[in-house]
């Protein structure tokens, strides 16, 4: 947690709320480093044989291996500590918040934009419908999701959620939580290094910590950042304003956006394809190219779920326990012939993997850490 | 009991209820353990875990304040931040706390790692029947 920084929009802590916070670090320091591991052990030490023992095979798919883990004590524990953990990082950071709600609201309200800044704009539609597969169980147990207004104007989903996928992460996210936007940026970079984007949007962007990324890395173009949750793009307008980046909010859905076809010429996302839902996927993938300008690109940036039936089996422990109820499916989905169900031509597609020189070690449930990109080119061949 | 209903009856009649954050996430709890008090007793557990660190955080500033000055306001607590050297001694105090705290855990994967019929070869019934 050492080096995240501070901002106008977070709440200050307390000592015992700081001392709170160092807890659920250590604890779940621990947890992923000294009793994670273990489940491995147990699989190939006991679990395993005895199945062999059972079947004379071993096991042949995830769901098997579920069969026989979720009966072992151990990973019992350990997923029952796992999940009391991820509640108390959530607790750790709603105390503070709560506390300093009021001054954080005022704040937010106070960071309209001024003819002295770079302009940003908040733009939210009261009447948007929250989809299901965001109202139906709050998304990391995040209490109240992304979505939930507690009160007017409010901004706690997003002081909460900006301290706490810090601390998910044990601080891996960067000082500004900006390390999705910076791996998707090195990527493009690296493979598309002439692709200059002039108008951007960033889908799913809850606070904007990746969006802000982009601003900062095309000072000329034009960024938008879309989300269904009003709080927490009150807080990313706030936080850009803060920051002194321009970036445009609004609340829309992403499979059916108000932008206008052929609008951009760089569509992102970071780490949101697998909070969605098996129609919502095709649907803004649809939306992506619908808006694509000729040449653009869409590029989302999606976690590895495992290759093993034993990686994804502990990869899915998330879905089945932290509220990630899609990415189960992602395991098995084919995401390019999902964009190709959505309009994309086969070589318009292709699903890439990309290593980034950063240390991800507290969401690493395999030994090498790789992020899956679905990169999606309009009107031409990648 | 009176007091409780007297309190609701003044929270309907008096001013607005202060808005409040939940603190529970929408969702399917999952249940881990065939005896659901298991969880629960896990639950509490870690709760305590945490509250007893957050305890020693604070008795460790009181101390170290304590041991600056003679004399201490509340406020002093609330706003003392840790130098580099109180914050390494810190969080080595607070891992060896979750070490120690965790052996349970590890326990169990020790015995299964150290081979399954460990136990029936030291069953003190079994040695004394023989």
């Amino acid at each position: 947690m050492k080096g995240f920084k501070q901002h106008a929009l977070l709440p200050t802590l307390q000592h015992d709320e700081q001392a709170r916070q160092d807890f659920v670090g250590a604890f779940r320091g621990h947890l992923s480093g000294r009793v994670m591991p273990g489940n491995y052990q147990l699989l190939e030490r006991r679990v395993a044989p005895r199945f062999a023992a059972e079947h004379g095979r071993p096991p042949a798919d995830e769901q098997e291996i579920r069969e026989w883990m979720t009966r072992e004590p151990y990973y019992q524990f350990w997923s029952a500590l796992q999940r009391r953990s991820q509640e108390l990082l959530w607790e750790s950071v709603i105390d503070p918040t709560e506390r300093e709600w009021s001054t954080l609201i005022t704040r937010a309200r106070a960071a309209k934009p001024t003819k002295t800044r770079k302009r940003g704009s908040l733009r939210l539609d009261p009447a948007l419908a929250v989809p299901r597969y965001h109202a139906a169980a709050d998304i990391h147990l995040q209490p109240g999701g992304y979505h939930t207004d507690f009160t007017g104007d409010d901004v706690a989903a997003g002081a909460i959620y900006d301290k706490g996928i810090n601390l998910y992460m044990g601080g891996a996210l960067g000082a500004e939580n900006d390390l999705m936007g910076n791996t998707l940026l090195a990527y493009l970079r690296e493979r598309h290094p002439a692709h200059r984007p002039k108008r951007i949007l960033d889908v799913g962007c809850a606070i904007g910590n990746s969006t802000v990324v982009w601003a900062r890395a095309f000072p000329k173009a034009e960024v938008h950042g879309i989300d269904v949750g009003a709080p927490v793009l009150r807080y990313a307008h706030a936080r850009a304003q803060a920051l002194g980046v321009a970036v445009h909010f609004s609340q829309q859905n992403a499979e059916h956006t108000d932008f206008a076809d052929e609008s951009f010429d760089l569509v992102i996302s970071h780490i949101v394809l697998h909070e969605t839902s098996k129609t919502a996927l095709v649907r803004i993938l649809a939306e992506c190219r619908r808006l694509l300008k000729p040449g653009g690109l869409m590029l989302h940036l999606e976690i590895p779920r495992g290759r093993t039936p034993i990686e994804k089996f502990m990869h899915n422990w998330e879905s089945y326990n932290n509220n990630e109820t899609f990415s189960r499916y992602m395991t098995r989905i084919d995401l390019p012939a999902q964009a190709r169900k959505a309009g994309f031509a086969a070589d318009e597609v292709s699903l890439e993997e990309f290593v980034p020189k950063m240390d991800v070690a507290q969401m690493n449930y395999t030994e090498h850490f790789f992020w899956k990109i679905l990169v999606g080119r309009k009107n031409g061949a990648l | 009991m009176a007091s409780r209903k007297s309190s609701r009856k003044t929270a309907a009649t008096g001013p607005a209820v202060q808005p409040r954050i939940a603190r529970v996430a929408k969702g399917k709890k999952p249940q881990y353990f065939s005896d659901p008090a298991i969880d629960k007793l896990l639950w509490m557990t870690v709760t305590l875990m945490e509250e007893l660190s957050v305890t020693r955080d604070r008795l460790d500033t009181v101390e170290r304040l304590l041991a600056k000055k003679r004399v201490l306001k509340a406020t002093e607590i609330d706003f003392w931040r840790p130098d580099p050297k109180s914050s390494t001694e810190r969080d080595a105090r607070r891992k060896a706390f979750v070490d120690r705290m965790m052996r349970a855990v590890h326990a169990e994967l020790d015995e299964v790692l150290r081979g399954s019929n460990r136990g029936a070869e030291d069953d003190p019934v079994a040695a004394v029947e023989s």
